[in-house]
């Protein structure tokens, strides 16, 4: 005789689009474990990181590569920024703030990297380039800033379009879906100054040329073309991006430089038919307007991480997916703040949701799931309550619900009694059964809570909404 | 051991069986001298004789549009719909396929489903609780007293159900015409990038047009009239039927537009391997079909009024929002608009002789947010407004044919596909009666 075994397998998911690692931490119910709520993107933090090593980049740039001081991994989102305090005038002076986006990809949370491009007029970032080294600790706060692939995305077709510096945050885009499965298509449109200014040139070439899910485009702007030059030449023109990209329209895009370039951008992407909601920015040029930004939002983060240090058991056990902040309305309306929403610990045990009113309830203003005012029927050794009829009703766990409910004189209509029409079907509001239905009812009810009293036996106290 | 009782699914009378000899005579008649390129005689949109006959030979016979994979999502989602004096269940089981049943209870024929749409486990009958299992078996009767009651001999009808590209058909035929598959094997690669299991229904529209049913169906066939319909001309292109040197001065410039859209529009197509050409069988075949990909004016992406969309979602795998218009007609009784942002499906459903059943369903990505992703009014506007132009139109037509002074007129050119719709319909009709 043959015997076989058979390992059931369920169909294989593949993933559709875009899906981030945490978004299923953030869409749990069960309230997420100890080192995935570590890497859940919650909220701004205040914490100290120290530089591990430095990188010099093409275009005058160089990238910081640092780790946080407490070990933890560092959460957020790719195009996410941090707030960083710089020591420039020496320890015992204010240090000076300033916000970088994150370069990295946030699967590699353990480390994570900020590129700062040289500006020899600005104070901050040639005392940075001097003085920032393996061993360096600085304080920082993040991560902020709306400017982010969404968390799940089943059309994950991007057009990245970036200039100069725009690039840092573009490129955490980039190496975040790289690293990630999923179907994205992704195209990068990268404007520079000259062949030798564009950072992370050889890691995108070497991305697209081994991920066919993206592709990248460099164009010279208006400069002269060297000899041997390969991309494109001109500044961006709305037939430049139909060139690159004939299905623009179709994409969500973001776009990272500086003010200028993006305002001809969003004029570009408007002539192509592109939707104002499928475009996202991130100015980069540092003007006043953009500044007060930044400077509003690192604000309200601080209060948030100063909030969450407060308290921060209570914080993170209060972070339920249904706590709203990283649904899309959050996103598409920018700051926490703009949501309007207030930054609050939920109740872990929420009050049970009022019942629907009962003429008897509003005047005597009876509480709900006060039974104890109830009358009770009956013997046994658990307790039904009929939160409509008023009646508790005690019940042995051998014993048809249906039968007892009956004797008790509560009105179920029921006509097969045995699980089959799902006449009787009724709604239980806490407590288990034991149901051994013959079709009466389907899945999905008895996830909302119904059941088949015919049919069923108590497993526990029951209140039921009858 | 098992026992299997056999129900003979024919055992209905013949719908045409009370009709006096002698007028099933002169409606043969007609079916036989009708003038090719003219509308029909009154009597078949007036006489209830003929509206029988249409009923047996048509939709008795035919595979019909019933609703989308939208209506019904998940197992135990049924609608009920109802062709003249059928009405049937159509039921999403627990294996993903659909089981098609008689709406008619086996004890003493009440309807078992009384709603339009929802969802059950069993299916019991509201009179005296016959349950029966969503295959249609019937599994419980209350039998007091009984002793040779065999429940395996009272289950549910059947009919034939199939689903193609997210559509769903049946057919109450005991044997159904075998070319659907050819039919569905044409409009399938137009339909599927569209990806219809991933919708959702927005709204559904449900209208009683004062009509016979083919006058609605011979409405929707033709443009010529479609300077009565001020919203659709925004973003669907009047020219729509007409080929160079039938273009009236007035649309000249229209014309124009239109063909460089269609241009553009191909390109498209060729880009995304969309297919788009004209597919014309509309009576060359028994499961009479038309589709094609046609250009929309303005943004050439939706039914609004500058031709944008009107959903921010993306239909399936879609990735342009410029895809003009996949419209496709089947015979006998529906015809659809795929558009990159949205489907609307339109079903015709008889009732009588001189009225019927338009249900229009506006369908979105299952992941679109009303109020976010797409605004139901705009969405819903266009073709409300056009539904209640072409109601008035139809219910005019059917005023004249009620008149003793009608007399059929001449199909204009621009008319042929209303004549091919009328010459499949007698051609069918007249088989049925051979
Ligand atoms: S009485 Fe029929 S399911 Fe309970
Ligand atoms: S008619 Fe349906 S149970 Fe009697
Ligand atoms: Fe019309």
């Amino acid at each position: 005789m043959i015997t076989s075994t058979t390992i059931s397998r369920a169909e294989p998911q593949r993933i559709r689009g875009l899906e981030m690692p945490w978004n299923r931490v953030l869409s749990s119910t069960a309230g997420p474990a100890g080192a995935a709520r570590a890497l859940g993107p919650w909220h701004p933090q205040e914490f100290l990181a120290e530089c591990v090593e430095t990188v010099p980049e093409s275009g005058g740039m160089m990238t910081f590569i640092f780790r946080r001081v407490d070990g933890a991994p560092l959460a957020f989102r790719p195009g996410q920024y941090l707030n960083i305090a710089f020591p420039v005038n020496g320890e015992d002076q204010d240090s000076l703030n300033r916000s970088y986006s994150l370069s990295s990809s946030p699967t590699e949370p353990w480390t994570f990297n900020v590129t700062v491009k040289r500006d020899p007029t600005g104070v901050v970032s040639p005392w940075v380039h001097e003085n920032v080294g393996p061993g360096t600790v600085l304080e920082m706060l993040g991560p902020v800033g709306a400017f982010h692939l969404p968390d799940a995305d089943r059309r994950a077709r991007y057009l990245l379009l970036a200039a100069g510096a725009g690039i840092t945050p573009i490129m955490s885009m980039v190496r975040t879906i790289h690293s990630l499965p999923g179907q994205a298509d992704v195209i990068v449109l990268y404007h520079g100054t000259a062949p030798g200014s564009f950072a992370f040139f050889k890691e995108l070439g070497y991305i697209a040329s081994v991920d066919s899910r993206v592709k990248v485009f460099y164009s010279l702007g208006n400069r002269r073309e060297p000899e041997g030059w390969e991309g494109l030449n001109g500044r961006l023109t709305a037939s430049m991006i139909d060139q690159v990209a004939p299905d623009a329209n179709g994409r969500k895009v973001y776009a990272c430089g500086p003010a200028s370039y993006l305002n001809n951008a969003a004029e570009f992407l408007g002539s192509l038919g592109v939707d104002d909601t499928s475009i996202h920015m991130e100015f980069f040029s540092g003007d006043h307007q953009t500044r007060m930004e930044y400077r509003a939002e690192v604000a309200l983060a601080e209060d948030i991480a100063e909030e969450i240090a407060d308290s921060p058991e209570e914080y993170y056990e209060s972070q339920p997916a249904a706590f709203g902040l990283y649904e899309p309305g959050y996103d598409s309306q920018g700051t926490l703040e703009a949501a309007g929403l207030q930054l609050e610990s939920v109740d872990a045990n929420p009050p049970l949701p009022e019942p629907p009113a009962r003429e008897s309830d509003t005047e005597s203003g009876t509480g709900f799931l006060d039974t104890s005012t109830f009358g009770t029927v009956g013997t046994g050794s658990l307790t039904l309550s009929f939160i409509r009829t008023g009646i508790n009703v005690r019940i042995h766990p051998d014993e048809q619900i249906l039968e007892a409910a009956r004797h008790a004189g509560i009105k179920i209509g029921a006509n097969c009694q045995e699980g089959m029409c799902g006449s009787c079907k009724i709604v239980k509001l806490s407590g288990e059964v034991e149901m051994n239905h013959q079709g009466g009812i389907r899945s999905r009810e008895i996830d909302a809570g119904k059941f088949l009293p015919c049919c069923s036996t108590a497993r526990t106290d029951l209140v039921i909404d009858a | 051991m098992v026992a299997s009782v056999k129900v003979p699914n024919s055992a209905r009378g013949s719908l045409t069986s009370s009709v006096p000899a002698e007028q099933m005579t002169e409606i043969a008649r007609l079916f036989e001298h009708r003038r090719g390129g003219y509308s029909l005689e009154a009597p078949f949109y007036t006489d209830p004789a003929v509206f029988r006959l249409d009923v047996q030979a048509i939709f008795g016979q035919h595979w019909v549009f019933a609703a989308s994979v939208a209506e019904l999502p998940e197992p135990g989602d049924f609608v009920t719909v109802d062709y003249g004096p059928y009405s049937v269940i159509v039921l999403r089981n627990d294996d993903g396929g659909v089981n098609v049943m008689h709406n008619v209870c086996r004890h003493r024929g009440a309807r078992v489903l009384t709603e339009s749409s929802g969802t059950t486990g069993n299916l019991v009958c509201g009179y005296h609780s016959w349950t029966y299992s969503p295959e249609g078996n019937l599994i419980h009767a209350s039998a007091p007293g009984e002793t040779s009651f065999d429940k395996s001999c009272f289950g549910l009808k059947r009919a034939h159900g199939r689903e193609h590209a997210g559509l769903i058909f049946v057919c109450l035929a005991d044997e159904p015409p075998t070319d659907f598959d050819e039919t569905a094997e044409i409009f399938e690669p137009y339909l599927a990038p569209h990806d219809l299991a991933k919708t959702k229904v927005a709204y559904q529209q449900n209208i009683i047009e004062e009509g016979n049913w083919k006058l609605v169906m011979e409405n929707n066939r033709e443009c010529y009239h479609c300077d009565g319909h001020p919203e659709l001309a925004c973003s669907l292109f009047p020219t729509w039927g007409l080929t160079d040197g039938l273009i009236p001065a007035h649309l000249e410039e229209v014309w124009e537009r239109n063909k460089k859209a269609q241009d553009a529009l191909i390109d498209r197509c060729r880009r995304y391997d969309l297919p788009h050409g004209v597919v014309e069988e509309l009576d060359t075949r028994v499961a009479g079909i038309r589709i094609a990909r046609d250009s929309l004016d303005g943004d050439g992406e939706s039914f609004s009024s500058d031709g944008h969309r009107l959903s921010k979602k993306l239909l399936g795998d879609l990735r342009d929002f410029r895809l003009g218009r996949c419209s496709m007609h089947l015979q006998p009784n529906s015809w659809f608009h795929f558009l990159s942002d949205h489907v609307v499906t339109f079903a015709v459903f008889p009732v009588n002789e001189h009225q019927t059943l338009v249900r229009t369903t506006w369908l979105v990505a299952d992941d679109a947010v009303a109020g976010v992703d797409y605004d139901l009014e705009k969405l819903t506007h266009t073709w409300k407004q056009t539904n209640l132009q072409d109601k008035a139109f139809v219910e005019l037509c059917q005023a004249g044919a009620n008149s003793p002074a009608y007399e059929p007129g001449p199909y204009m050119k621009s008319e042929y596909q209303v004549e091919a719709f009328i010459n499949w319909y007698v051609q069918r009709v007249r088989e049925h009666l051979a």
